[in-house]
């Protein structure tokens, strides 16, 4: 496993790279909020899951975020848990790098990441700490402009179109649960590595999709 | 629609002269039909005990039960209110329309508003939450007590569940919403768990067999939950009259319960007649139609001015019975129609049409499946007549009890149906009488419907260490789950692992899940008419098929199996189909065995096959075969457990002229057995199946037209078997439940009581040949055979009875 195992079977790996230059106030107009953001304030997050069924049984093993630092670099931060009782204290990790005052960035996370990370919390008998913090969903917006625009409009789809990213020797999202498995059961981390690997990229793309939707302005839909 | 003119007018003035109430058509009808009345008393009704609203009561909740007019309580109501305030688990058992819900209505009521505490309430039925919502709205207005209460079942809309979760002081729902929704979405229900103080169910004693067996595991995973959030809630439970009711609630919530049987509710007397259609052919032992009789019955009763309630057995004699009725008094359709059909497979909108226009007293005759049995409230009513015996005895009062308003005299009538089981019962009035309520029985520990729960239950919540599910430690299921690959051990946890949601893959009700529509292509559009249960589907909705709803004929023309759903267009044809049906049975595990008289008797597991073959057009009211159909439908295969008799080929040589007379008397046999068995071990007759075939699987014996023994093959083709291939003819009564829920154990233990008693069926019914009541129907032409079908199913009893 890469990375520092920082409580028992909870693994932590960081990164300090260069990623695109956001200005320091983001326009959050494309999202029908009042006012722009600091970008300071954004935390993206992902995270990959046992599974996509729902419910007390799905769990999340990693948990990815990154944010812009003052000095405009881009912090990668992911935790995975290589045993089931890490959970609670990958839970408290993430619960950490939350503050009053931070802005959520996801794609979908509202519908998916943030309920099911909602369960897990409540199972752990933990407050939840994303409870009250603001949220910008990047899926509704990118729905809005580019629905029957372009084939679908997943993730993927969005920062080929938008930020021209080709992902090279890509594990499927479908492909993590089984990974995580693998590796849990004894198997190699082969797998397991290209889905950190996916993680970091879909926070890369997170972070660039928000840029562009926010010069999007109130623009009507489908104008490009 | 034609207008017939009633050709029944002068016959029934006969008898119709004179106000009419319960007693008085009673007396007339006894009078008219003595011969066919064969059993007649009254059940006395009783004053009302009454009580005062209890002091400690809301005085807001009190003030809303006084301004809907209650100033009392009967008694078993006030007694209930006592022992929850002392946080007893309670069972109230009492009949039908005698106040049951206030028994839990109070203490629900006065927690919510005292310390904001929550309840969830389980019905059988989305129609039942609803009623008890409306209900409870209406107490809440009256009163304005501040007390949301919702329905949640599977037509709540997305958007209103999360208000639903945090705002409802009371939850309606049902055991399929709290088993698939509630509990694996447990955590989404924090704030309602944690507050939960009641768990009230209704109707408990339609929670037996197998059903009952998943609910009570339904509840041990609600119980787990609760603890989750540290609360332990109350339970109450409420039930028709049952012979174990307080057994049945403990066995369901594994809890000691105060049980309250005496109601307070003033009735009226009851009169009740047993009913057996005349004879028409004393040789064959052959009577009119119980459909006939019963038509008569329900005729005479509304021309005398009497809201009447017909309960049939199944969705097509509902619909031919509104037929009939609808024929006589709804012929003008200018006028709005006074009989109603009531139904499973109606759209929820059509039911709650039926149930206003009952209420209203603007419907004159309705005529319902078990639908109505439970407690819908559609007013009251002046007579039932059960078209045929439901089943059981807890069943026919319960839908007797439909009858009868305030003090008046009702009247409730049993009409016989060519069935053995209901012969035997018009035949033996004393037994009717005397007869206590059936005990309902669940096998919670049933390892088939065990394990889908622990796998529920593992899904909720991690199992711990030792932790206890059920019968004990789930440990050695949890291994199983582990094999499985679903569960991941990790120390002493046991984590639910797989990216699968298993509460969808459990249905509580039935084997196979998935309702069908039935879409109507009449005039090319595509309207969705009826749903119709998965297990119905074989034996109504195959293509061919004449579905009725609402007494409209309907025909099936292509039945999408996987898609779910039946096309069918509106036909006008003087006939309905009736499907034909056989079983066939390979042993595959003996468990024990033992001698029984001159052959054995063993019990173990059998894999079953069912298949519909074809099915016959039966004219209206002549009832003519008028053809058949050809049906090619999947096979539905069970394993569950049988108990089973044989005798060796040499035992048979010896007293037998031939295989086919051994044939006819395992049918025989096999008819008998049938009956005595249903009644033993009290079961309803469909979880009890009976079955005669080779003991490998080789092949089968179905009955013929002329009810002689026919041997058929693996492909349900008849068959004639080589002179010098074994016959070792085995009669079968199998558990129609997967893996059984334990009725061919008791059954194994009383083998040789079953067939001492079989035998005194067949031998002392007044039967020459054989008839339905005894070794089943024959025809005319076995009557002077020197071997009588009768002779020989008491050959193979006698051979098969403990020397």
């Amino acid at each position: 496993m890469p990375g520092e195992e920082i409580a028992s079977g909870l693994f932590l790996t960081e990164a300090v790279v260069d990623w695109l230059s956001p200005p320091p106030l983001i326009d959050t107009t494309f999202a029908r909020w009042d006012e722009a953001v600091g970008t300071a304030r954004l935390l993206h997050f992902d995270t990959e899951t046992t599974g996509l069924a729902g419910g007390t049984g799905t769990r999340a093993f990693m948990m990815g975020a990154a944010h812009w630092e003052q000095n405009g670099r881009f912090r990668i931060r992911q935790l995975t848990i290589t045993t089931m009782a890490a959970e609670t204290a990958m839970l408290q990790t993430f619960a950490g790098w939350l503050h009053d005052d931070t802005i959520l960035v996801s794609y979908n996370g509202k519908s998916y990441d943030a309920p099911l990370l909602a369960t897990r919390y409540r199972l752990a008998r933990l407050p939840n700490p994303l409870t009250g913090l603001r949220h910008l969903d990047l899926l509704h917006p990118v729905r809005r402009h580019w629905k029957g625009v372009w084939e679908n409009c997943r993730l993927a789809t969005a920062e080929r179109q938008l930020l021209g990213v080709v992902r090279d020797d890509d594990l499927p999202g479908s492909e993590a649960p089984a990974a995580w498995l693998t590796f849990l059961r004894g198997g190699p981390a082969t797998n397991l590595r290209r889905v950190a690997h996916h993680n970091v990229q879909d926070l890369r793309s997170l972070a660039g999709v928000l840029l562009r939707v926010s010069r999007l302005g109130a623009r009507p839909p489908a104008a490009e | 629609m034609n207008a017939l003119p009633d050709r029944y007018q002068a016959a029934d003035d006969l008898v119709l002269r004179g106000p009419s109430d319960g007693r008085a058509l009673a007396q007339r009808l006894s009078k008219r039909y003595a011969e066919r009345i064969t059993g007649s008393f009254v059940v006395p009704g009783r004053e009302g005990s009454f009580a005062p609203l209890p002091a400690d009561l809301p005085p807001a909740l009190a003030h809303a039960l006084r301004s809907r007019g209650i100033d009392a309580l009967y008694s078993h109501q006030a007694e209930a209110w006592v022992a929850t305030q002392r946080g007893e688990q309670v069972a109230i058992v009492t009949p039908t329309a005698s106040g049951k819900s206030l028994c839990y209505t109070l203490p629900v009521l006065s927690a919510a508003m005292k310390q904001g505490a929550k309840a969830l309430y389980l019905f059988p039925t989305k129609a039942l939450a609803q009623d008890q919502v409306a209900d409870l709205l209406e107490l809440n207005k009256a009163g304005e007590l501040g007390v949301k209460a919702f329905t949640f079942d599977g037509d709540t809309p997305g958007d209103a569940r999360q208000a639903i979760r945090l705002h409802g002081d009371i939850v309606v729902s049902n055991p399929d919403m709290l088993h698939q929704a509630i509990l694996p979405h447990h955590t989404k229900w924090a704030q309602f768990f944690e507050n939960l103080r009641y768990v009230v169910i209704d109707e408990v004693h339609t929670y037996r067999g197998v059903f009952g067996s998943h609910v009570a595991n339904v509840i041990r995973r609600l119980k787990r939950v609760c603890a989750f959030y540290g609360v332990t809630p109350q339970f109450i439970l409420c039930s028709a009259t049952i012979g174990n009711p307080k057994e049945h609630a403990e066995a369901l919530i594994e809890h000691p319960v105060t049980a309250f049987t005496q109601s307070g509710a003033p009735s009226g007397d009851k009169h009740v007649l047993l009913w057996n259609p005349p004879v028409v052919n004393p040789d064959l032992g052959l009577r009119a139609s119980a459909r006939s009789q019963t038509n008569r019955i329900a005729r005479l009763a509304i021309k005398a001015g009497m809201k009447t309630l017909v309960f049939a057995q199944s969705r097509t004699m509902v619909e031919v019975l509104t037929k009939y009725l609808k024929d006589v008094f709804d012929h003008d359709p200018r006028k709005p129609p006074r009989i109603r059909a009531y139904r499973g497979g109606y759209l929820p909108t059509e039911r709650r049409a039926a149930e206003r226009e009952m209420r209203a007293g603007s419907i004159d005759g309705i005529v319902s499946t078990s639908a109505l049995e439970l407690g819908v409230d559609i007013g009251s009513l002046d007579v039932v007549v059960l078209n045929g015996y439901p089943g059981s005895m807890a069943a026919t009062w319960q839908r007797f009890g439909r009858a009868g308003r305030r003090q008046q005299p009702a009247l409730g009538v049993l009409v016989a149906s060519s069935d053995p089981l209901d012969q035997y019962l018009v035949r033996h009035p004393e037994f009717f009488e005397g007869a206590p309520p059936e005990h309902a029985r669940i096998a919670a520990d049933q390892p088939l419907i065990l394990l889908d729960h622990i796998r529920c239950a593992a899904f909720e919540l991690p199992f711990v260490g030792d932790e206890v599910f059920g019968p004990g430690a789930a440990t050695p299921w949890l291994e199983v789950l582990g094999e499985e690959g679903v569960l991941h051990r990790e120390g002493n946890r046991w984590e639910w692992i797989a990216d699968s949601y298993p509460a969808n893959a459990v249905s509580l009700r039935s084997v196979a899940d998935g309702n069908f529509v039935v879409v109507d292509r009449t005039g090319g559009k595509q309207t969705i008419i009826a749903e119709v249960d998965f297990t119905a589907v074989p034996v109504t909705l195959y293509e061919g098929a004449i579905h009725m709803i609402q007494s409209v004929p309907y025909q099936v023309e292509r039945l999408d199996w996987d898609g779910r759903k039946a096309f069918v267009t509106r036909t006008h044809v003087d006939y309905y189909t009736d499907a034909i049906d056989y079983t066939k049975l390979k042993v595959l595990d003996c468990f024990g065995s033992s001698s029984a008289g001159r052959g054995e008797a063993h019990h173990g597991e059998v894999h079953v096959v069912r298949r519909v073959a074809g099915y016959k057009k039966i004219r209206y009211y002549t009832h003519e075969n008028i053809g058949y159909g050809p049906v090619n439908l999947p096979d539905q295969e069970l394993h569950t457990t049988a108990v089973w008799w044989q005798l060796a080929q040499r035992e048979l040589e010896q007293a037998f002229d031939g295989r086919q007379q051994a044939l006819d008397g395992f049918l025989g046999a096999a008819y008998a057995l049938h009956i005595v068995a249903t009644v033993a071990v009290m079961a309803e007759s469909r979880d009890l199946q009976k079955s005669v075939g080779s003991s490998d699987g080789a092949w089968f014996v179905a009955s013929d037209i002329a009810g002689r023994g026919q041997l058929r093959g693996m492909d349900g083709q008849p068959a004639a078997l080589a002179p010098d291939a074994p016959f070792t003819p085995t009669v079968y009564l199998y558990d129609a439940f997967p893996g059984g829920v334990g009725l061919s154990a008791p059954l194994f233990e009383r083998r040789e009581d079953l067939v001492r008693m079989a035998m005194t069926l067949v031998d002392r019914c007044d039967c020459m040949a054989g008839c339905p009541a005894c070794a089943g129907p024959i025809l005319a032409a076995d009557e002077a055979a020197a071997d009588t079908p009768k002779a020989l199913a008491l050959r193979v009893l006698g051979l098969l009875v403990a020397l």
